[in-house]
Formats: C-alpha cells, structure tokens, sequence
C-alpha cells in the first residue's frame, strides 16, 4: 500500500513540475501572444494593455503562482482567442474524446490480448502469423492514413458510415454509435497490435519457466497451466496498456483531425494552431493527468493479481 | 603453425570480422529482418539520391497536366498542380529519415550518459535524482509533448543571423529530448546489472578508476540493447514527422514530404483521385515496418534477453 502511496505523491509532484515546464515554454517563445490574438495594426499601448489583463507582464514564476491558485480553487480561467470560459470548453470536449477512445481501447483489449494468447500458445502456427503481421501492420502504419483509407473506402465507396463528425446521442443512437464505428476501429487497430504484441512475449516468457515445466510434469491440466500462465503474464501488459491508454490522445490528436470530432484533442490542435496558451496548458494537464490516473490503477491492479507485490510492502 | 600465428598478429581483426559475418549470417536467416534491412537501405538510397533518380522535379507546376492517374508518364499519377507523385514521393524521403536518424543520435549521449551513471551508482542520491527526472519527462504522453512543444515554438524558421533554425531542426531536437527518458531507463537496466558483476568489482579492485569502467567496460555491454532501441526509434521519428507534417506542424508546403502530401491528398477523398492518398501512406508504412522489422531481428540476434522495445506514441 505505501508503494502506491508513493507512486501517487510522485505524480502530484510530477504533475507540478510539468506544468510549470508547460509555463516556462510559453513564456521563452518570442513574440507575444497578444500578436497572434489581436489585429496586426493593433498598437503598443494595447497590446501591453492587453498583457497586462492577461499577466503576462510579470515574471514567470508570480503568472505561475497565480494560475495555480486560481486553477486550485477551481477557476481554469478563460481561452485568449474565443473568451470563452475553459472549465465549460473543457465539459463539452473531454466527454467526447474519453467516450470514443475508451470504446477503441476496450476493443483492442478484448481482441488482443487473446489474439496474443493464442499465438503464444501455439507458437508458427497460422494463428501466430496472422498475430504476428496484425502487430507488425497495426504498430507501423500510421492511424491517420487507416482513417482515410477507411473514410474513402467504407463512407465515400460503400456508404455504410458517416465520413466524419461525432453525433451526439441525443439526436438518437443509432446516428450517435454509426459516427463512432470507424474512428473507435482506427484506435483500436493500433492498440490489438500493441496488446497482441506485449501478451504474446510476456506469455512466452512465463510459458519457458520452470515452474510451468514443474507443473506440467506433475500432470496439471492444460487448461490450468494456460490460466496459470496467463495470470502471470498479466502484469507487464497491464502496465504497457495503462502507458497507451495515456498514449492513445495522441493519437486522438490524428484522428479527431481526420474526422473532424470536436473533442479534446482536437480542440489542443486547433489551441496550437492559434497560440491560446492557457488552452493548451490545461489540455496538455488534462491528459497528463488522465496518463498519470492509468498508470496508478494499473499499479492497484497488479498490486491485487501478484501476491509478491503485497508481500513486499 | 604459420596460420595460427596469422591469426593472433590480426586477432582483433578477425574477431571483428567473425562477428560481422556471424551477423549477417544470422540477419539472412531471418527472412523478415533481410526484407528488413533491403527496405532500410532502399529508403536512404532513395533519400540520398533523389535529386539524381527522381523522373520530374518534385515542385515543377504542371497544370495542364494535373491530377492524373497513374500512367506510362507519371507511375504514380500527377496531383492538383501537375506535380509527379513518384518524385515528389522520393524527395519525402529526405525529411522524414533525416528527423528520424539525427532525432536518435541527438537523444543518444544524454540517455546513453544517464543511464549509464545511475546504473552504475545505483542507491545513491545521484541515481534518485537522475531517474526521478527521467521519469518526470517521461510522465506525459511523448505526441501530444512534440506537437504541444512544436506549436508553441511555432512553425517558421527562427533566424539566429549566423545560423536558421528551420521547423526540421526543432523537431529533431523536441523528439531527442524525449529519446532521452526511454533510453536512460532501458541503459540503466542493463548497466545497473552489470555494475554489481564480479568482472567490474575485480576490475574496481585492481584501482581502475570509475571513469573508465564506466565507459570502457560497462557501455560496451549495453551497446546491443542501445542499437536495437536506435533502431526502433527512427521508426518513431519516420512515424512523428509525417503525422506532424500531416497536421501541419513539420514540413511546409510546397515542400515534399509524406505527411505534406497526404494532408493535401484528404481534399480528394469524395472525388475519388486514390493515388494521391495511397502512395504516400504506403510509403510512410512500408519504411517504418521495414525498420521496426530490422529492429525485431537486431534485438533477436543482439540482445533476446529483452523483449520489449521503445514506445513511440
């Protein structure tokens, strides 16, 4: 338990230190924000004017400390280009993005990592090469271009699926779940070959241990070797997906982009693209966060499948 | 007699020399990690002789003959200005090895250092200090850093007077730093084993000073794991620069490169021009399947200890 403890009170540090990085950045680029937000003609008295509402004349630790206490207090402050409040940009995007990226991450679990056992399993049978070029393709090709492919194949060619946009689910469900369909497959293509491919050795690792050997001399059942093995090769995949499900708004980044889904990656883009500082720092924080949350419940999770972990603590 | 003292006069030599034929031995058996290494070496032939073996001008506007499909003329069909695809296709390669290989060799040194440092000083405060940062950088997802970082800095090329920093070379160095976390970590694995081994403790007792133990007796041996990471992680830099580009943070246009032209190639989706979209995706695939593949055989032949590699999302 104060394993996890620890963990937990290294990422609040963490979490600290890179949002100050976050600040430091904003701050060492030349030129002003206040160029990119107001007109080109705009003059000096109102572009310091303009600074001085937002802060930014004071050096980088006061604007550092000041943005903490409000952001502690709840206050996420306001977009510099839309003046729009950022707690409720926030509640519109966020749930968007952790809907369809969950449902693609689910997926390629469900399909992965049994896809990796079986190929472990049977090791240069067809199953494992179909595993194997599945993890090769799904690591390699980059998302984007899957998506588009699939855009002008299956929407534009076929028909089936809408070639972008997100349907919210009060305009009914079938509209809501037919506008998921091809970004949710695009993630998980990825991430079946990342599960494939981390089960797949962990399990051929465990599977060459004695104590695998030891029991299948005593004459254990096949089965019970397989889920024995299984349990024992979880770990590491367990922490190899917490690390992507973080990694998987990257990949959003892509994909939204290509489908024009307004959640939260896009709206980092778009951030970028126009210089609004305070949005980019509490998009890159939300996603920090939610990569440091992965990674402490796959700490809980091994903490209850391996004995030995309690033990230790 | 006479041969046997040959062979001790050119002893280093030829154990150079049976290791590189071993190597390739061992490469050729592998079907996979030849095909490989024929795509690696294809690509910077490509990369390097494009101004040579290119049929057109990759920015020659040709708007007579635009959008062409695939023909005797334009293998790979011409696009919106006329432009030869297969050309334009082959000077792409030039951005994306570049920011794959010098975003490696940029990252190497300060990874290879800290790890090899905390390794060997494992236990002490220096270890704490220098893993705790890497596990701080290495706490945010490493896409959404690079795209953040590149979009904050912006994408036109700073003029220091003696010297252009161009979008290309930001990248490069963005993507070296956050190199640098994975590979401290996977060095320190492998030099923290080492530096307790009874060779380094004979060696620390002959008086040999740390210096030179570290990095004459303890970087050698995690050589192998560092080539097979190189390896992988050019992979990631082909992969980072095109998804860049592609959401137009690399590369500008009208300049070649994959990402460019398959972000020009998504106006054509309805309409049904598929070459524009198809090659340049193919070509981005095929190179980073082709590394990742000679990267899988390196660490099969070099290192099958470790069977994980570096995440590049």
């Amino acid at each position: 338990m104060w394993l996890i403890l620890r963990r937990a009170s290294f990422s609040v540090f963490a979490l600290f230190i890179i949002s100050f990085l976050l600040f430091l950045l904003t701050n060492v680029v030349p030129g002003s924000p206040a160029s990119a937000v107001l007109d080109v003609d705009a003059s000096l008295e109102e572009i310091l004017s303009w600074e001085r509402e937002h802060n930014l004349h004071l050096p980088v630790t006061e604007q550092y400390w000041i943005w903490l206490c409000q952001t502690l207090s709840g206050d996420l402050g306001e977009s510099f280009i839309t003046d729009r409040d950022l707690a409720t940009e926030i509640k519109d995007t966020l749930p968007i993005t952790l809907e369809w990226v969950s449902l693609g991450f689910g997926l390629a679990i469900i399909v992965g990592i049994p896809l990796g056992v079986a190929s472990a399993l049977n090791p240069n049978s067809w199953i494992d090469h179909i595993a194997r070029v599945v993890a090769m393709t799904g690591i390699s090709v980059p998302d984007y271009w899957i998506a588009l492919m699939l855009i002008s194949f299956v929407s534009v060619g076929l028909g089936w699926f809408p070639p972008g946009g997100h349907t919210p689910l009060s305009a009914g469900i079938i509209p809501h779940i037919k506008s998921l369909v091809l970004p949710v497959i695009t993630l998980s293509l990825h991430y079946t070959a990342v599960f494939s491919r981390y089960t797949r050795s962990s399990m051929l690792d465990v599977l060459s241990q004695d104590y695998i050997r030891t029991a299948r001399a005593m004459g254990l059942g096949r089965i019970r070797i397989w889920i024995y093995a299984l349990k024992n090769s979880l770990p590491p995949v367990i922490n190899v997906g917490a690390m992507s499900f973080g990694f998987s708004f990257g990949h959003a980044l892509f994909i939204e982009h290509v489908f024009g889904i307004a959640g939260l990656s896009l709206s980092l883009l778009n951030a970028i693209n126009e210089l609004d500082y305070p949005m980019i720092q509490l998009n890159v924080l939300i996603v920090t966060i939610i990569f440091i949350l992965a990674n402490l419940s796959a700490d809980c999770l091994n903490f209850l499948i391996n004995p030995r972990l309690r033990r230790q603590t | 007699m006479k041969k046997n003292k040959n062979y001790l006069i050119s002893e280093k030599f030829t154990k150079r020399h049976i290791f590189l034929t071993d190597f390739l031995s061992a490469l050729a058996n592998t079907k996979t990690g030849l095909f490989g290494a024929f795509v690696v070496l294809l690509m910077f032939f490509l990369a390097i002789f494009a101004p040579w073996i290119a049929p057109y001008d990759p920015t020659l506007i040709d708007v007579p003959n635009r959008l062409q499909p695939p023909n005797l003329s334009h293998w790979m069909g011409t696009d919106l200005a006329g432009r030869d695809v297969l050309s334009r296709l082959m000077w792409g390669a030039r951005p994306s090895l570049q920011v794959g290989v010098l975003a490696v060799l940029i990252g190497m040194p300060g990874g290879i250092v800290i790890g090899l440092i905390a390794g060997f000083y494992r236990g002490s405060l220096l270890e704490t200090i220098l893993m705790r940062a890497t596990e701080i950088i290495a706490a945010v997802p490493l896409l959404i850093v690079a795209v953040a970082i590149v979009g904050i800095l912006g994408v036109n090329p700073i003029d220091l007077g003696f010297f252009t920093i161009t979008n290309e070379i930001k990248i490069v160095f963005v993507l070296g730093i956050l190199y640098i976390p994975g590979l401290a970590r996977v060095v320190f694995a492998v030099a923290s084993t080492e530096a307790v081994s009874d060779y380094i403790r004979a060696r620390k007792t002959q008086g040999v000073r740390d210096f030179s133990l570290i990095f004459g007796d303890v970087l050698p041996n995690c050589l192998s794991v560092v080539t097979v990471w190189a390896t992988l992680l050019t992979a990631g830099g082909v992969l980072a620069e095109a998804g860049l580009s592609f959401v137009g943070l690399g590369v500008q246009p009208p300049d070649a490169s994959w990402g460019v032209m398959l972000s020009e190639a998504r106006k054509f989706i309805f309409s049904g021009e598929w070459w524009l979209l198809f090659f340049p995706g193919l070509a981005i695939s095929i190179t980073v399947i082709g590394f990742n593949l000679f990267g899988d055989a390196l660490r099969d032949i070099l290192d099958p200890r470790h069977y994980t590699g570096p995440r590049i999302d």
